[in-house]
């Protein structure tokens, strides 16, 4: 039955081609660009080099302090006094890795300026995150507690500072005026990853800000790895009880947020969206499925329009097949799956555009080392969207047709 | 004619409500693409408002520990003594974190009287004019002679004058209760050439309100190069020992961020454009599908003595009449977002974009509509009546 329904579905394709042109244009473009768009979405919020360990992993990406009466708040990264204090004494987590925002450093040589990002961590930042080393290894906790001048920098400022692919490990490095030993050579992280890109990376103890200021408010990142991802919500309770035991700020500023996060929560957070205890995490799907709709609605009109014309075009068919005795359920059937194979092929010609698409960007360079790819998830997900897309712009026109009278079907011949 | 266009659509209403559905969205999507692209053109063709060449910025910081007021100030003022003894400097000021295209933004109340008003907050300093080149309006910037004054003096931007004055004369009023308004000065395009207008109050960097860091701006000479770069660097880093230094130039910040809005609006064009393609390829395909079917009707008015011209006419006239509806819907929607100033844009943007987007849709139907119309025209009435 089905192959013959496919059958008929290319007879159709085949007859008038200017429609059928229509149809698998609007069909295509518009997987195209859900399915380049779901390629970034899964490459900013899933799992990649260096942070492979997501799923048990939980982030600690901000600190609010906010007062209940005059309604002001500041909101910034924790501080690594926080961390060592609090953070640090938590049972739950396996490990803790921390590492600071990015510091703009200069150098200037031959006339030329070179600026190097650079960040402070400490030692179980390398255990948490699995940076690729393709030289050396990072540097010790001895070397971080002893603060000596070491770093580990990336494949990029490696090329840019010695040359290509010449072994860096052991020479120095200056920057910010201060000359670094270099300890270890990583692959490139790409700015996507906006916790763990760095050119540089170097002991905290190494940093110009104050470490032992007691100001819980400053720039670092944590994150908490666990043994095991059933960990999560012991973890996140206990995280909660250690916050309400910590002083408060002053009078004016008495309430304080922070949080232990998964990644897409620390992500909503991040956005408007997140208010107090809730991560936004609810409104930020609502609001992408509200645009994605209606994103999809002016193909999906475009789509029933061309699929009604072509429905009267088949007038005399569906009267005959009518008065042979065909129910209607049977004709809506066939009709939809009609309309799910030309959408499948449309999907086809989407997800080779959407290769194309993808190819280009990785190639140009615009956010540089990010690497889109069409992976399983997304490959499932434009599947479904096609699904959706086929079985929406299907229905309506074959319920008009099936309501259609045998009388004036055959009449019209 | 008219009521015979409406007549014939009303017969056939089922099938023209979709089509209208679809042009209203259309008609929507375009509105609020114009709206954008002209509230970007508006503010891309108002003036900057300052000099961004040849000024570079970095961040500073007190040195540990310091916080008493004298201790700072006399800081201050060696540093600026530092970078202004250099050949290549011409003008250093202090200011806050929110200088020109920096990303950061400070904003806050300010009323005068019973008018209340959001505004940007600035910090600025007595060189701060002349480094970055703004344009007094009305009275002056500040002075020493401002230091110590009784009531704070505020220099206020012209798109804050008039929401808070009008037109009558600022100098000398009171703002906030306390402050004086001494000058006023042209508005500034500082986040971007694209920036809408945007309130502005600036209030004079005094170590009494302001003892943390903030960001020096330095007004180099053009002869200034990345040889003297190295050395300011170099000589910024031995002053402030509490701060990572980092020296931009504000051309490129500039460009910077006028990149990143354009890749937005870009990529909002191209999806905007691959979905009007698809439209008006759909409302083609439907319109010519229609005049198929119609080859009967269209071949007795041919036979009967209509002309070529008055059946082409009559189907434009046709889809017209459908756009026509849709747009009375889709502008009773668009004429929300002026008289409930939605998004804080001035009313002319809307009503520019209304007219931009009304004329688009009619030119797209008519695009799609006139090749049918044409080839229903050329329909002989002797093969149409033929095939009944």
């Amino acid at each position: 039955m089905l192959k013959n329904y496919f059958k008929i579905a290319i007879a159709v394709l085949k007859r008038r081609k200017f429609f059928t042109f229509i149809s698998l244009f609007g069909i295509s473009f518009t997987l195209t660009i859900v399915i380049v768009v779901a390629a970034l979405t899964d490459h900013v919020l899933s799992a990649g080099y260096p942070d492979t360990a997501r799923d048990r992993e939980l982030f600690v990406t901000r600190m609010k302090y906010k007062g209940s009466k005059s309604g002001s708040d500041i909101s910034a990264g924790p501080s690594f006094y926080f961390f060592e204090h609090y953070v640090s004494k938590l049972k739950t987590p396996e490990k803790l890795a921390l590492i600071s925002h990015n510091y703009a450093t200069s150098t200037y040589i031959n006339n030329k300026k070179m600026v190097t990002q650079l960040s402070y961590t400490n030692d179980q930042f390398w255990d948490v995150l699995q940076y690729q080393f393709l030289e050396g290894k990072p540097y010790t906790k001895q070397e971080i507690d002893n603060a000596e001048k070491v770093a580990v920098i990336s494949e990029s400022t490696r090329n840019n500072y010695f040359g290509n692919g010449v072994a860096a490990v052991g020479k120095y490095i200056e920057t910010d005026n201060i000359q670094y030993r270099i300890t270890g050579v990583v692959k490139n992280v790409p700015l996507s990853r906006e916790y763990f890109y760095a050119d540089m990376f170097a002991p905290y103890t190494l940093s110009k800000e104050d470490i032992h200021n007691t100001d819980l408010i400053g720039d670092y990142t944590g994150v908490l790895l666990l043994h095991s991802k059933d960990d999560i919500d012991k973890m996140k309770t206990e995280y909660n009880q250690m916050v309400a035991k910590i002083p408060m700020l002053s009078k004016d500023l008495d309430l304080r947020f922070t949080y232990a996060d998964s990644y897409l929560e620390a992500f909503t957070r991040g956005l408007p969206f997140g208010n107090g205890a809730d991560s936004g995490i609810g409104k930020f799907i609502l609001i992408i499925s509200i645009f994605f709709l209606l994103f999809l609605s002016l193909p999906t009109l475009n789509l029933v329009n061309i699929n009604i014309s072509r429905i009267m075009d088949r007038y005399s068919e569906i009267g005959v097949r009518k008065a042979f005795g065909a129910s209607s359920k049977t004709l809506v059937y066939q009709f939809i799956v009609e309309n799910l194979i030309i959408t499948f092929i449309g999907c086809l010609i989407g997800i080779m555009l959407s290769f194309i698409i993808i190819q280009v960007f990785n190639r140009s360079n615009i956010i540089p080392d990010m690497e889109l790819s069409i992976n399983f998830r997304v490959l499932l997900f434009s599947l479904f969207a096609c699904l959706v897309f086929g079985f929406l712009s299907g229905v309506f026109p074959a319920w008009r047709m099936s309501r259609m009278q045998v009388v004036s079907a055959l009449k019209a011949q | 004619m008219l009521q015979h266009l409406f007549k014939l659509i009303w017969n056939k209403k089922k099938q023209n409500f979709l089509l209208i559905i679809e042009m209203l969205i259309s008609f929507i999507v375009m509105f609020a693409v114009f709206t954008l692209v002209v509230y970007f053109y508006q503010n891309y063709n108002r003036p900057m408002g300052f000099e961004y060449e040849n000024v570079w910025t970095t961040r500073y910081d007190n040195p540990a520990g310091m916080s008493d007021t004298d201790s700072v100030t006399e800081f201050r003022a060696s540093l600026k003594q530092l970078v202004k003894a250099m050949p290549q400097v011409a003008e250093v000021a202090f200011s806050n974190v929110n200088t020109p295209f920096s990303d950061a933004t400070i904003g806050g109340g300010i009323n005068h009287g019973k008018i209340q008003a959001r505004t940007n907050l600035y910090s600025a300093d007595d060189a701060y004019r002349d480094v970055l080149g703004i344009q007094l309006k009305a009275g002056r910037w500040f002075s020493k002679d401002d230091m110590g004054a009784r009531e704070k003096p505020v220099v206020i931007n012209e798109s804050l004058k008039q929401e808070l004055f009008g037109n009558d004369n600022p100098i000398g009023k009171t703002v906030n209760d306390h402050d004086r308004v001494v000058g006023v000065v042209s508005d500034m395009k500082d986040e971007g050439d694209f920036t809408g207008r945007k309130n502005a109050v600036f209030s004079r960097v005094d170590t009494s309100n302001q003892l943390w860091g903030g960001v020096m701006l330095i007004k180099v000479k053009p002869t200034a190069d990345a040889d003297f770069e190295g050395r300011l660097y170099k000589a910024l880093s031995g002053a402030i020992q509490n701060k990572s230094i980092e020296i931009s130039h504000l051309d490129k910040l500039r460009t910077g961020k006028n990149q990143r809005l354009l890749t937005g609006v870009i990529i909002i064009l191209i999806v905007a454009g691959f979905l009007v393609v698809n439209v008006a390829l759909g409302l083609f395909g439907v319109l010519w599908y229609n005049i198929n079917k119609r080859k009967s009707e269209i071949g007795l008015r041919r036979a009967v003595g209509a002309s070529g011209a008055a059946i082409s006419k009559q189907l434009i006239g046709e889809a017209m009449v459908l756009a026509t509806l849709a747009l009375i819907i889709g502008t009773f929607f668009a004429i929300q977002f002026p008289l409930m100033n939605v998004f804080n844009l001035a009313t002319n943007t809307y009503l520019i974009a209304l007219a931009l987007a009304i004329t688009f849709i009619y030119l797209l139907v008519i695009i799609c509509a006139l090749y049918p119309g044409r080839q229903a025209a050329a329909i002989f009435p002797a093969v149409a009546l033929h095939e009944e």
